[in-house]
């Protein structure tokens, strides 16, 4: 037997072939040239003007003085939205609990997105409340992350929902428009229930048109991390980190000279984290809107304010931290991981990184470890968020709990049950002492353990201290609009360039175009 | 024709279980995608309207489409040859009759195991700037910003994740096939003098045709829905350089997340061009394989 004549013919290998093929076929199709638009244009008549101008110089009734960070505009004719009447909303009958739990426990159904040790301290303190009556029994369900809940409530019909979902706080405007929940407004005023206790800010982070459609529950803000260690070994003084940008540049700036550290500060550009919901902060810091119509509070946004004045000189600042010195750029930092493990760097380390005070519980437990070299417990501080003036405050993060209507009487009644046990000051006492979330209940800083651990460790208190000093400003309520969460990617989008070196204010000015252009697709479909 | 048409309710009755199934979980969907594509709906899928089927060429022509899908070849052309090429490599190296073959046959086919969430996040750890052994042996550009982190690499760092994942795939299927060549295919060829490389590029890669095919087709066709691989290690990013169109469907940083509509266009002309480009591979390939008697 010998090798039949045509296979000896042939030259070309079937590998090649595919490569061939698959080769051909990509260019066929990367040919049909592109049109340039973007995709959320896609079927709709082209536009027949294009704003090119920076937005912030168009309103009418806005002057901008160069050089000057804007006003916030004065709401001279803004349109208005009219307070909701809380009966054209789904009720909330409390006494229906009663009424059907003469029968056995009313079950609630919980989503939520804590993940980890956030998770096991969710499930403890559910277990406590359903050991301690009997008339709701909780069930927890884990969906994976906020992401993935919001994906999920989205895509459910009623029977397919929750009777609770824990939502972050860049769903508020989404949730409302789903039109699918009880405002806990209207169980609140079904028992009277008395909110006095509940942190104002965190209460008008969800509130809108006049009504409070859920309840704060974790509510955490951007902090300082930084290593003691490092400010000792450069000269600096651990116990005063810096409380400004160009306090911050020059800390690294002397961390990297001295050859304490590799690196001052790690920047991420994160949508929930450096890239996006930070900028919302350091914004309202300075006391600027982040959308108009006063942050799409007194009427629906229509267009972004980040690539004003203030937003470029922001960035700028950030900027030249990374290419002037004193700090490094990790990336997207998908996770929220990349800029901590950059501290731990064992051959390039950074020395300071911004992330949310809900991590220091786990990264606390996570050093304790001593997987880190060199990095003790003792020697993570933190801090006050920094920013361009030093201007205290923050605006509330975290998220909140929306009560699904149209379920039962007796589940949304048993899920506000379940709700006010979860705010209550004993159990945000808890909650704040294992994770490091600030407690929405004012009462709960009074109470151990909550109390023990803010005396022997104030750098559990920073993130609270923060909210307490927010100002009583119209800008210290955060933006809310429909794609807020896909407006925060363009927004990284424009950080990660300018971070690698991009002109801030045509990455800011493109990353706007995009974003207006997702607010309008956003109205114009719901 | 009388007897065909007596058959037909047990036809019908034989086949109703598979129709079921596929209506309820291939046809519904498909066609109610295709639907979809030409709508305009609200965040949670409901209140929608046409938008007219010019939908789908605008999607098509739009820039995020455009980038999505040259992403998507790209990173097809860079995972499939390489793929297949280790694949047959390993298989020809683990075909030998050896003591404690198997062992390295286990080992070579282990990550067929591995689910893509597990591979992701291994290759996470190791190509991690901070802490990850690779990073600190290649430095550079590995170091700062990380090979996941830059632009002009990350692609390259996620295929080099996914060729590892699919390798025990590959070494499964093509060690499979060597075992179906004859073997006095091998003993001819050495009769007629053919050295190891002659007998590797005249026998044994021909009569793999069939099974190259088939793998280059299911590699392909993973390739152009890989999700798991950039929405672990890039979330798309950095820049929109790992933004794959399935990670244009469903990934949390996409910028038509929540707008239905949109999605299934992208979704539906993925399939599209999977279908035009498998027919093409299985035309253009199929001539060339040999199949046997």
């Amino acid at each position: 037997m010998s090798v039949p004549p045509h296979m000896q013919r042939r030259r070309r290998r079937p590998v090649v072939a595919v490569v061939a093929v698959v080769a051909a076929a990509g260019c066929v199709l990367l040919a049909a040239c592109g049109s340039g638009r973007s995709i959320l244009e896609a079927g709709n008549e082209p536009r027949p003007t294009t704003p090119t101008t920076t937005p912030a110089t168009t309103v009418p009734g806005q002057t901008t003085v160069p050089g000057q960070t804007t006003v916030p505009a004065p709401t001279t004719a803004p349109p208005t939205t009219l307070p909701r009447p809380i009966d054209s909303l789904p009720p909330c009958d409390m006494a229906a609990l009663d009424t059907a739990a003469a029968d056995g426990p009313v079950e609630v159904l919980f989503w939520h997105g804590m993940a980890n040790e956030l998770g096991r301290e969710l499930e403890r303190i559910v277990g406590e409340f359903n050991a301690s009556q009997d008339r709701v029994e909780v069930r927890l369900e884990f969906q994976g992350g906020y992401e993935q809940t919001i994906d999920k409530y989205l895509q459910s019909d009623t029977d397919n929902r929750p009777d609770l979902v824990q939502m972050p706080e860049y769903t508020v405007q989404l949730m409302v428009d789903t039109q699918s929940n009880v405002p806990v407004q209207a169980c609140m005023e079904d028992i009277g229930y008395d909110a006095a206790d509940i942190l104002p800010s965190a209460l008008r982070a969800y509130a809108t048109e006049g009504i409070q459609w859920a309840m704060p529950f974790n509510l955490s803000n951007p902090v300082l991390y930084y290593n003691k260690q490092v400010f000792r070994d450069a000269g600096l003084d651990p116990e005063a980190p810096p409380r400004t940008l160009d306090e911050l540049a020059e800390a690294g700036r002397t961390i990297q000279s001295s050859g304490a550290a590799a690196y001052g500060i790690a920047l991420d550009s994160a949508p929930d984290g450096g890239g996006g919901w930070f900028l919302e902060q350091w914004l309202a810091k300075e006391g600027e809107f982040y959308s108009d119509n006063d942050n799409g509070r007194a009427a629906p946004s229509t267009r972004v304010l980040f690539d004003g004045p203030t937003g470029v000189s922001l960035l700028t600042a950030l900027r030249d931290v990374v290419v002037n010195g004193g700090g490094v750029y990790v990336g997207e930092n998908p996770g929220g991981t990349d800029t901590f493990l950059k501290l731990a760097d064992a051959s390039a380390p950074a020395s300071m990184t911004i992330a949310t005070s809900a991590a220091l519980g786990a990264v606390l437990q996570f050093v304790e470890g001593g997987i880190i070299p060199g990095i003790g417990v003792d020697d993570i501080g933190i801090a006050p968020m920094p920013s361009p003036t030093g201007a205290p405050g923050t605006l509330v993060g975290g998220a909140s709990l929306w009560i699904t209507a149209g379920r039962g009487d007796a589940e949304a009644a048993a899920a506000f049950e379940f709700v006010q046990y979860l705010v209550s000051a004993e159990v945000q006492s808890q909650w704040a002492a294992a994770t490091g979330y600030v407690p929405v209940n004012t009462a709960a800083p009074g109470l151990e353990p909550l109390l023990g651990v803010y005396a022997t460790d104030p750098r559990f208190r920073v993130a609270y201290d923060q909210v307490a000093e927010t100002p009583d400003l119209p800008t210290s309520d955060g933006p809310v609009l429909g794609p807020l969460r896909e407006v925060r990617v363009t927004a990284a989008g424009a950080m990660a360039q300018i971070l690698n070196g991009a002109d801030p204010a045509t990455a800011l000015a493109d990353a706007a175009s995009l974003a207006n252009a997702l607010i309008a697709d956003y109205n114009a479909r719901r | 024709m009388s007897r065909r048409w007596r058959d037909l309710p047990f036809a019908v009755a034989f086949l109703a279980p598979s129709l079921l199934i596929l209506s309820a979980f291939v046809l519904y969907p498909l066609g109610r995608a295709v639907w979809l594509g030409h709508q305009r709906c609200d965040a949670t899928g409901a209140n929608c309207r046409s938008n007219g089927w010019d939908q789908y060429v605008d999607v098509f022509r739009s820039e995020e489409f455009q980038q999505a899908l040259g992403v998507t070849v790209r990173f097809a052309l860079l995972t499939v040859p390489v793929g297949l090429a280790l694949g047959i490599a390993l298989a020809v190296l683990a075909d030998k009759h050896l003591r404690g073959i198997g062992f390295f046959r286990t080992v070579f086919s282990s990550t067929v195991a591995t689910s893509v969430a597990v591979a992701s996040l291994m290759w996470f750890f190791l190509l991690n700037p901070s802490v990850g052994v690779l990073a600190d042996w290649i430095g550079g550009v590995a170091k700062n910003p990380g090979l996941l982190r830059d632009e002009d690499t990350a692609l390259w760092a996620v295929a080099v994740s996914s060729i590892w994942a699919n390798l025990g795939f590959t070494f499964i299927v093509v060690t499979a096939g060597l075992q179906s060549i004859p073997a006095e295919l091998y003993e001819s060829a050495r009769v007629d003098g053919a050295g190891g490389w002659t007998r590797f590029s005249n026998v044994t890669l021909p009569m793999l045709g069939p099974t190259l095919l088939f793998a280059g087709v299911v590699l392909t066709s993973r390739a152009f829905q890989a999700y798991g691989e950039f929405d672990l290690l890039t979330g798309g990013g950095p820049n929109g350089s790992t933004t794959s169109l399935t990670y244009l469907v469903y990934g949390n940083n996409s910028i038509i997340k929540n707008n239905v509509g949109l999605q299934a266009a992208v979704a539906v002309l993925l399939f599209v061009v999977l279908i035009l480009l498998s027919a093409l591979q299985i035309r253009g390939v199929e001539r060339r394989v040999h199949y046997g008697n």
